[in-house]
């Protein structure tokens, strides 16, 4: 349940790199190393997911666990085969040469992946306005939204408001079959109660014979 | 004498009428001759009323019939939800138990429904009495709570299921995790193929970040291939991005829409629990008042034998000074006696 990034670029027709707009990106899960290359490697995977989407397309790209890589071009290094344990999504929204690339493990749900990249767009059009068309190199601003919105939405139930109501429904249904039970204890709790009740009654009746018994039958002794 | 069945309680005084029945028939008896024609008079349409209500009783018996089995399966199939281990899941027999269990149980309210409607128009027609129209009406009620009986165990039965599998696939998950993420990926490759520029400026970092650590895998693939596979895989990734745009859009607005029906009908549920509940505690609140007017009674009692014992004490305090005087005359004979005698 990971969001590891979150890119915002402008996709120029196809013969241009897509522009960076806004990057955040949380890698304190990788190993000290391997950050700055994942880093780099957000930015060029995003570029190029980004740049094949058509417009008002939505895309979702899967990076496997295992990848060989070859040197070649380095004499005296044997090609070599290392595995890496990555997996990850990529999610892309294109909107009108605006898109919003997000990179999730794959236990995030997808519907909840593209309605954040949603209202990471629309927030982003709201507070930048058009002003990104004209952008022709990667800004490196950090716009603070998006990496509180990385922070924020890892629980992919704050994104998407259906997941969000689903669960809350399925507790209240939980809840409420435990407030049956109850009411059944309740109830059997009020039956014995009414038997006891009665059994008194008739008793305190019987009480009441007698004691109209000795009181009536010898007046004097 | 009163029989305990879910939250209502009735006497059971059957004994009782037909001993009644009896002592009345041999006391009736002498006055034979009267009885047959009155009896022939009403015959047609009291066969009428017990055909009606034997036909009512033979639905209730056999619905009744049909809930003990009904209760008869479920717990059957209690038992195998819990027995259920990791291994020899008998998924198979649950399903279909599962499902003959919910048809029951549909036919079953069905015919509790027609039952209850034909009560009703029996109710319509005068010449019912208050006690069998009480009576109908306790046997549905019966039932009814039988059946809700059931349906409850039923599911707790499937929660308690749910609940089995649950944990399996997490003991699972816990055995073969590696097993399940590894999945194959036709888009591995398509990343370089893009940016060589970007490929040939981070060139130099990888084997750096090699030599340094042996722990630098994120990087290998994007140096990746040699020069002949890129351009095979960017056409056919291209391709492949293409076939799959379609179903993506649609995936994405069919697990919308999917999240939607999935909310409605939770919210159904949550409607119909809630009646149950209502329903519930109205019943329960029946009871409460007969608690109540139990008590009432009780206290009523209870003051008058108070009262009643308050007069027998005052009436023997009050009546010491008679009761002296009786003794003293007692005495007085007692002395005159002795004084005969001795």
């Amino acid at each position: 349940m990971k969001i590891t990034a979150l890119l915002v670029l402008k996709c120029a027709p196809e013969t241009s790199d897509p522009v960076i707009l806004a990057n955040a990106s949380d890698v304190s899960h990788f190993g000290y190393f391997q950050r700055s290359s994942v880093k780099e490697f957000v930015v060029f995977v995003g570029r190029t997911v980004a740049s094949r989407t058509p417009p008002s397309q939505r895309q979702s790209v899967q990076h496997e666990g295992c990848a060989p890589f070859l040197i070649l071009d380095l004499p005296g290094l044997c090609p070599g085969f290392n595995f890496t344990r990555l997996q990850l999504f990529v999610h892309a929204y294109n909107r009108n040469g605006l898109c919003a690339v997000g990179f999730m493990d794959d236990h995030y749900p997808v519907r909840s992946a593209f309605s954040l990249l949603n209202q990471v767009l629309d927030e982003y059009q709201k507070s930048f306005g058009e002003a990104w068309r004209s952008a022709k190199e990667d800004s490196s601003q950090p716009w603070p939204y998006l990496t509180e919105a990385l922070n924020k939405f890892q629980d992919p139930a704050e994104a998407d408001k259906l997941l969000k109501i689903q669960r809350e429904l399925d507790e209240t249904k939980i809840i409420l079959h435990k407030t049956i039970d109850s009411v059944l204890a309740r109830g059997e709790k009020l039956d014995s109660l009414v038997e006891k009740s009665s059994d008194l009654s008739m008793a305190s009746q019987m009480f009441y014979k007698q004691a109209k018994k000795t009181n009536s039958c010898c007046t004097i002794l | 004498m009163s029989a305990r069945h879910g939250q209502s309680s009735y006497r059971d005084r059957t004994k009782e009428f037909i001993d009644i029945v009896e002592s009345l028939r041999r006391s009736i008896a002498p006055a034979a001759n009267i009885v047959p024609y009155g009896n022939n008079r009403n015959d047609g349409s009291r066969r009428e009323d017990l055909i009606n209500k034997s036909e009512f009783n033979n639905r209730a018996s056999k619905i009744g019939l049909a809930i003990n089995q009904t209760s008869q399966k479920l717990s059957k199939l209690a038992k195998l939800a819990k027995r259920t281990s990791v291994f020899d899941d008998p998924t198979q027999e649950i399903q279909e138990l599962t499902v003959v269990i919910k048809q029951e149980i549909s036919a079953l309210n069905t015919a509790l429904l027609d039952l209850q409607v034909l009560r009703s128009s029996q109710n319509g027609e005068e010449n019912n009495s208050r006690d069998t129209s009480t009576h109908s009406t306790t046997v549905v009620d019966v039932l009814k709570n039988r059946l809700m009986d059931t349906t409850k165990d039923f599911k707790d039965v499937l929660t308690m299921r749910t609940e089995n599998m649950k944990i399996h696939e997490n003991r699972r998950q816990l055995f073969s995790s590696n097993a399940s993420k590894e999945s194959t990926n036709p888009f591995v490759r398509q990343r370089p193929l893009a940016a060589k520029a970007a490929a040939s400026e981070s060139a130099p970092l990888p084997w750096a970040n090699g030599s340094s650590s042996s722990s630098s895998q994120l990087v290998p693939w994007k140096q990746g291939e040699g020069e002949s596979s890129p351009l095979l895989q960017q056409s056919q990734q291209q391709q492949q991005q293409q076939q799959q745009m379609v179903p993506l859009q649609d995936t994405y607005m069919q697990s919308r829409a999917e999240a939607l029906h999935n909310v409605e009908s939770t919210i159904h549920e949550l409607n119909s629990i809630f009646t149950q509940l209502a329903t519930m505690v109205s019943q329960q609140g029946e009871i409460a008042i007969r608690i109540d007017q139990n008590m009432e009674d009780t206290l009523a009692n209870v003051e008058g034998a108070q009262s009643q014992l308050a007069r027998y004490l005052n009436s023997i305090s009050s009546n010491r000074w008679l009761m002296m005087k009786i003794f003293f005359v007692l005495i007085a004979f007692l002395m005159i006696f002795l004084f005969f005698v001795a």
